[in-house]
């Protein structure tokens, strides 16, 4: 049996599995499960800058203003003394997981303007949590906004976030830079810990007999894998912050490439949401016996190996070869 | 004396506090206006507050006020300390138990926020007849005429009531009292404690029942003894008035407030004296000392006990010179010799008299005042006092009406006003959604709270739901704050809404100097000139400051939509010069972070926005010399309304229904039908237009649309003769047979209330550019003319013969609504199944409706929707009470049984004299338009035979043959009723076996009253009496009513499943025995936009929560399962459902554990129920063989 303990964002962690920010972490008692399956970590699912802000103006709408409409309903709804909608039920089901189980709880941020993160994550991280995953997600759908204006922004949001917190912080991006390795060293540089490669970005679906956007998530499949494979290959090379996969694995093979291609941690979710816990017990199996078959002693001793300076054909990683992986299958195609 | 403590609240907080911390346990019902003070009750109860003796109140929630009393003279019997809130007819409800709690003397103090009794109308608003209806129990009446005195005598009723073994009625007048807000100093609970005397809770205890004790209480006594029995109470009455005496020298002594038993005010030597109670006397008071000012020798006694009647102490205030007295009673008895007040003072005065107490009788004079919050002002007090010495003296009269029936009115002069110096009056126009009431409310309690200054707030509201005006009076003073009157001289005047320029005379109170600030987004440079020219000449004649704000911008903007509040309390501040405008802010802000920063850093952001935008976009608008050009307010009655529109209706929509005489009333409360569509009210600022090209007649949005402000209608070519310009239509396209007819959508715009719900359900969408659906919201600016036009012609159309088409969800709404443009809320989820119904039933309908939110927006005044169709047919409604309305119905429904046998059996007499056809016709039973209409032409076919026919039967038939017109009879009511205060009357109606049809509009809560939880509220939801989250079950009203099985039952949802609806609706009309539809009821009170309701509804029915079915007894013939399911096994999870809904929302951010538990608990429910349906669904009965 092959050790499997990582050292990721300064935790020490049992081995590089760690549950991914989703909606598994909203059931204690599923979240709890999933930790005695063998996840290492858990990182609770996002809270929303924009949900809590439609959150909180509901509230405020729905049971504050609608007072004295008429002569005989002074209100609508009973007074009574309520959380408020700043985040509170996020800590609250923070500070529940801590108590269920024991290993690190990671909070997880998701919002795109820099006003209200910071003020939450000093909550997060008085409320206990071990790390935060700060989540970069920007929509942009304005011609007006340059990718060197979003970056900026990114960069102060991670600055101002960081400076604020002892806990680590590591930052879940998108797939779409320019150039990922120059954004991540301007990461670097703001003293953050890490990075996660990818979000699941948002993309919506059509209706094309409704004439209507379809907004259902779907979940993560292997095929997405790849994508994070090339990135955590280039990265790892590049930068000593802890790296983490995150979209895509789904079996231990899954697991083991993402550690050649240089992740310390490995975030599962959708696994876990379709197969239950046992999912994540059947991936530490897996990965277990092929760094057994491998003759890896440490999961350390796997990482990496394979990333863009030590693979045998560093050059698989580079353009050219997708040009040639293009041309051959036209060419198969042609023949 | 310790350290007052002050604050700022209305009566009924001021009442509910001292009751709750003197009681054990508290159990009530909701009734305006005396609901506040049960919900304060338990809002503290769920917040765990303790009483004086840190014991936690429990406060029930029971079904009827009957109930309530009940449990309170039970929770007396185990010898807990109760207490309980109620009015009106709720009062009336607990008279049985009121005789029993007095005859046993049992110590009891109850709050009576006193309200009109419903005679000819129901009237939320206040007067003394209820309170008078309860005084032969036994119980004594305390009066309390203001909120500070409404606190001390909560307490010093309970404190009595314990000394003496009396129950005490505390009284104070709805809305007047209960509902102005003051600033009061509060009772400490030391205060309170002294004045319980402990000995004698300990003998209240001690003789409460007790297996170690025991005793028997409640006995039934034969002649021989029940009388000396009764007398043996005798004394106890005695001993009230000294022990009150008592209690009030204690409280004096505590407080510095000193009371009697009657309190007079004015010069000693007074000869002209009025007698009264409640709080018109605060201002006789006022008027007293203002005429006591000016030498008149006048004078005033309060009557604080009414009940028992303390001569002596009565005697002891009646000023030796006075020579007339005028007692003024706040209720009628029709047909008395004077009313309650004035009988006692009457007989009092006679035994005086007799008893050689007095040696002259004073000339007496009785007048009554105030009914149904009627004004009472200074003017009216002073007429009262000319009257006394008048010549022409009326010794029973009416004052505040002009009574020219009777003639017993007096006159006054309106213009008569007393000053008060160093007061500032302020008045406030605002719409019911906009939280101008809140916002004013919020200013009181900063100026109350924050300065030494005297505040009093009094609030009046239309009975709309949607689009309801709102008065506010706010006085601020160096002195107490007596004026219990509209303020009719005002500093300051805010007018929220430009558009009230147009609706009423809003500057009627302006004084020289007075400040106008209005909310328009109508640029600055032609404001002015765009007011009617009356209300221009008014400002400039009386030198005003005008001011505008675009609030609706700066809120909008401020992210707050159409909130505009704080923007409007900041403009009060910075121009009402109440305060220094620094603090005023200060005091605003910290307002805004304590009241919401609970909510999130967000909403207080966002607010403060607000504060800082309405001061930037505040502006002064300065006043030309001329008035320009003139233009009278646009009249929103048309030209061609009847008379009775434009002499009565028109009066109460500008809000001067108080000029109206008694002779412009029908004697008896009847009203017409139809007059809704009169009241153009204009309420969205978007309506739906219709995209002809893209419309796929699916009806939908007639269907949804909650005030038929959206109606379809297919018709012939020729009805296009005449129709305006653009007048849109297309040929019908979804039924083959009407292939050469058209089809139109029309929108009366002026009626919509801009829900969107008709644009949310609407399916089409335009292939190239899929925003565009079939309707479109746009300004109504943009399309109110024209529309408006479209809309007149539409009604205009003969709609096409539909008979021959089955009746399903897409051709029932192509029939004429006759329930039309209600004051339902915008998106209300109830008034669709009542239009609908009107649609399949409505020219041949006996409506029997309980009161609730349908019976407001179905019958409340100024206008009302039932209406007619051309033939002047449609809904005959009424309204009877809150818990008798299955009752009411039934017995519509014998009479008419009762009255067709008799025309039948004359019938039959005349059988062989009649052709066949027609009896044949005459004798075909059903329902609908179609064979209504068939069944009126036999009988005008019957008729026209008759009047030939000259024998005794034919002219005793003649006389009697409207007993054979098409009649159904249906029954409306919420939840509230169906479930809670109805329900025995409902379920034994049900079991009578009797041709009549329920609807149940379930909205799952009080709603009318604002939330309490009922019986068919779900588990998991807060409501009012469950703010943690109702832990049982919904009542499953439907399987109660199946267990009869002689009832036909369905449960729909109509914003969702409309064929479904329209399906139960027939066969329920058409079933021969009682049939009762539950019908899915989105409401406010869920705390969601009711846009989403289509939706939302879905959830409820696709996670089981509200499962759709139809029992039929009369599938068991056939040899099928009585129960057919119309919605499958739960799709989702209804936490899907329950997290879009602010009640279920609340309990989750009160207590996520509880939440959790309670959405298992509500898992496990659905489970069972669904198991259970299927299984009934399942079981096939042996047909009943003996059937009658």
């Amino acid at each position: 049996m092959a050790n499997l303990t990582t050292d990721w964002l300064g935790l020490q962690l049992k081995n590089p599995l760690v549950l991914a920010a989703s909606p598994v972490s909203k059931d204690i008692e599923f979240t709890a499960a999933a930790v005695e399956a063998g996840a290492a970590a858990v990182i609770m699912h996002s809270l929303f800058e924009e949900q809590l802000i439609h959150e909180q103006m509901g509230a405020h709408y729905f049971i504050d203003t609608r007072l004295d409409l008429d002569a005989e309903a002074r209100s609508l709804m009973p007074e009574s003394d309520l959380f408020p909608v700043d985040g509170e039920h996020y800590i609250y089901m923070l500070k529940k997981i801590k108590q269920r189980v024991r290993v690190p709880v990671i909070a997880s941020l998701n919002g795109a303007t820099p006003g209200g993160w910071t003020s939450y994550a000093a909550k997060l991280q008085e409320a206990g949590a071990d790390a935060l995953e700060l989540n970069l997600y920007d929509v942009i759908t304005s011609k007006d906004i340059s990718s060197a204006l979003v970056e900026e922004r990114q960069i102060a949001i991670i600055e101002s976030v960081v400076k604020q917190l002892q806990i680590p912080v590591t930052v879940k991006l998108s797939p779409f830079y320019s150039s990922l390795p120059g954004f991540v060293a301007k990461v670097e540089k703001t003293g953050a810990a890490g990075i996660a490669v990818f979000n699941r970005f948002f993309q919506p679906d059509i209706s094309p007999d409704e004439l209507n956007v379809d907004r259902t998530l779907h979940l993560s499949s292997s095929q997405e894998l790849p994508l994070r494979l090339h990135a955590l290959a280039l990265l790892s090379t590049q930068t000593n912050l802890s790296l983490a996969c995150t979209g895509g694995i789904h079996s231990g093979m899954d697991a083991a490439k993402a550690v050649l291609a240089g992740a310390h941690a490995l975030q599962v979710a959708s696994a876990v949401l379709q197969r239950g816990p046992q999912a994540v017990r059947d991936i530490l199996h897996e990965l277990d016996l092929w760094l057994d078959k491998m003759n890896y002693a440490h999961v350390a001793d796997a990482r990496g190996v394979l990333n863009l300076h030590s693979a045998p054909d560093p050059h698989a990683w580079e353009r050219l070869n997708y040009a040639k992986m293009l041309a051959g299958w036209q060419l198969r195609k042609v023949f | 004396m310790r350290r007052a403590d002050t604050r700022t609240l209305d009566a009924n907080e001021a009442v509910a506090d001292v009751a709750y911390r003197l009681s054990e346990v508290i159990a009530i019902y909701p009734i305006t206006p005396a609901s506040p003070m049960g919900e304060h009750a338990d809002a503290w109860a769920a917040d765990e507050r303790p009483n004086v003796w840190g014991a936690f109140p429990q406060v029930i929630e029971m079904q009827s006020e009957g109930g309530a009393a009940g449990a309170v003279h039970g929770s007396l019997q185990a010898g807990a300390l109760t207490t309980t809130f109620t009015a009106s007819q709720g009062l009336l409800l607990m008279l049985p138990n009121l005789h029993k709690i007095a005859g046993e003397l049992t110590p009891f103090c109850m709050h009576v926020a006193a309200r009109t009794i419903a005679t000819h109308a129901l009237s939320i608003f206040g007067d003394h007849s209820d309170v008078m209806a309860a005084r032969n129990t036994g119980m004594a009446l305390l009066c309390s005429n203001n909120a500070q005195e409404a606190h001390d005598f909560a307490a010093i009723g309970h404190s009595v009531t314990l000394r003496s073994r009396i129950p005490v009625l505390h009284f104070f007048d709805g809305f007047r009292t209960s509902h102005e807000i003051s600033k009061i100093v509060v009772l400490a609970d030391e205060d309170l404690r002294q004045l319980i005397k402990e000995e004698s809770i300990t003998a209240f205890r001690s003789r409460a029942l007790n297996p170690e004790q025991p005793t028997i209480r409640g006995s039934a006594q034969n002649p021989d003894v029940f009388f000396q029995s009764r007398e043996a109470v005798e004394p106890f009455y005695a001993a009230f008035p000294k022990l009150l005496k008592e209690v009030f020298s204690e409280f004096a002594q505590l407080t510095g407030r000193e009371y009697k038993l009657f309190d007079y005010i004015g010069v000693p030597d007074a000869m002209d004296v009025i007698v009264q109670m409640g709080s018109g006397a605060e201002c006789t008071q006022e008027t007293v000392e203002y005429l006591n000012a000016q030498d008149r020798k006048v004078g005033l006694i309060k009557v604080r006990l009414f009940r028992p009647f303390s001569l002596v102490d009565f005697l002891s205030v009646l000023p030796p010179n006075v020579k007339r007295l005028t007692i003024l009673d706040r209720t009628k008895e029709a047909g008395s010799s004077g009313e309650p007040l004035f009988q006692e003072i009457a007989s009092a005065l006679v035994m005086a008299l007799s008893a050689g107490k007095i040696a002259n009788m004073p000339k007496l004079f009785s007048g009554r005042y105030g009914l149904g919050s009627k004004e009472f002002t200074p003017a009216m007090v002073k007429a009262i006092f000319e009257n006394m010495t008048s010549p022409q003296a009326k010794l029973r009269f009416t004052v505040g009406i002009h009574d020219d029936i009777s003639h017993s009115s007096l006159n006054y002069d309106p213009n008569f006003t007393i000053e008060h110096k160093g007061l500032t009056q302020c008045l406030f126009y605002g719409l019911g959604s906009d939280g101008t009431v809140s916002a004013n409310k919020s200013s009181i309690k900063i100026i109350g709270e924050e300065t030494s200054l005297f505040a009093q707030g009094h609030f009046e509201y239309d009975s709309k739901k949607s689009g309801s005006t709102t008065v506010s009076h706010l006085r601020f003073g160096p002195k107490p704050i007596h004026a219990t009157y509209r303020i009719t001289k005002a500093d300051f005047i805010a007018i929220h809404d430009a558009e009230f320029f147009e609706k009423r005379d809003v500057l009627s109170a302006v004084k020289p100097g007075c400040t106008v600030l209005v909310n328009t987004a109508s640029p600055p440079d032609t404001f002015f000139s765009s007011l009617p020219s009356p209300d221009r000449k008014k400002l400039i004649e009386n030198n005003c400051r005008l001011f505008i704000i675009n609030a609706n911008a700066v809120a909008e903007q401020a992210g707050l939509g159409r909130r505009i509040s704080t923007v409007m309390q900041v403009c009060f501040f910075r121009l009402a010069g109440v305060l220094p405008f620094e603090e005023a802010m200060e005091h605003i802000k910290n307002f805004i972070l304590k009241t919401w920063g609970k909510r999130g850093s967000e909403v207080v952001r966002r607010n403060l926005a607000a504060l800082h935008g309405a001061l930037e976009a505040l502006q002064e608008i300065p006043l030309p010399k001329e008035v320009g050009t003139e233009r009278l307010r646009r009249t929103s009655i048309a030209a061609n309304a009847p008379a009775f529109i434009q002499n009565v209706t028109q009066l109460l929509l500008e809000g001067r229904g108080d000029d109206l005489p008694v002779s412009a009333f029908p004697v008896d409360g009847s009203w017409p039908t139809g007059t809704s569509k009169f009241e153009k009210r204009a309420l969205a600022p978007e309506i739906p237009v219709w995209q002809s090209d893209l419309c796929v007649q699916c009806n939908y949005c007639a269907m949804i649309c909650p005030h038929a402000a959206i109606q379809t209608k297919v018709f012939d070519k020729t009805e296009l003769a005449g129709a305006p310009e653009n007048f849109l239509n297309v040929p019908v396209s979804f039924e083959d047979s009407l292939a050469d007819k058209l089809f139109t959508v029309q929108i009366a715009p002026e009626d919509c209330t801009g829900c969107g719900l008709c644009i949310e359900v609407c399916p089409a969408r335009d292939r190239k550019a899929p925003k565009r659906k079939a309707l479109v919201a746009e300004p109504l600016a943009l399309h109110r003319e024209k529309q408006a036009r479209h809309w007149e012609f539409f009604t205009h159309i003969q709609s096409a013969n539909l008979a021959s088409l089955p009746i399903d969800r897409r051709t029932a709404v192509l029939r004429e609504p006759l329930f039309e443009f209600s004051g339902a809320c915008a998106g209300c989820g109830e008034t669709p199944y009542i239009r609908l119904l009107t649609q399949l039933f409505g020219d041949h309908l006996l409506i029997a409706n309980a009161t609730g939110c349908s019976s407001i927006y179905g019958g409340n005044l100024p206008t009302t929707p039932y209406t007619v169709n051309r033939e002047g047919h449609g809904p005959a409604w009424a309204n009877s009470l809150f818990e008798d309305n299955a009752e009411f119905g039934l017995g519509m429904r014998i009479a008419l049984e009762t009255r067709e046998k008799s025309a039948r059996w004359l019938l039959q007499q005349m059988a062989d004299r009649l052709p066949q056809a027609l009896l044949a016709k005459l004798n075909d039973s059903g329902n609908g338009h179609e064979w209504a209409a068939l069944r009126r032409t036999a009988l005008k076919e019957l008729r026209d035979i008759l009047l030939k026919d000259t024998s005794p039967q034919s002219q005793e038939l003649l006389k009697q043959i409207d007993a054979l017109a098409p009649k159904t009879v249906w029954l409306i009511g919420g939840d509230g009723w169906a479930y809670d205060i109805g329900y025995g009357g409902l379920d034994h109606v049900l079991a009578s076996q009797k041709n009549i049809n329920i609807l149940v509009l379930d909205t799952e809560v009080y709603s009318n009253t604002g939330g309490q939880a009922s019986k068919a509220t779900p588990l998991g939801a807060s409501a009012k009496f469950a703010t943690a989250g109702k832990s049982s079950r919904k009542k499953d009203l439907g399987l109660l009513a199946m267990s009869y099985g002689h009832v036909y039952v369905a449960q729909v949802a109509l914003q969702s499943h409309s064929k479904q609806t329209v399906q139960a609706f027939l066969e329920a009309a058409s079933y021969p025995g009682p049939s009762l539809i539950i019908a899915h009821s989105p409401c406010i009170a869920h705390g969601y936009d009711l846009v989403k309701s289509p939706g939302q509804q879905k959830k409820a029915v696709a996670s089981g929560m509200w499962p759709l079915y139809r029992f039929n007894p009369q599938n068991i013939d056939k040899g099928e399962s009585a129960l057919v399911l119309d919605s499958n096994a739960p799709a989702i999870d209804v936490a899907e459902y329950m997290e879009n809904e602010a009640r279920f929302k609340m309990v989750q951010l009160r207590s996520p554990e509880r939440y959790n538990i309670l959405l298992e608990a509500a898992r496990d429910a659905i489970k069972q129920r669904r198991s259970l349906y299927e299984q009934l669904a399942q079981i096939h009965l042996p047909p009943e063989r003996h059937h009658g």
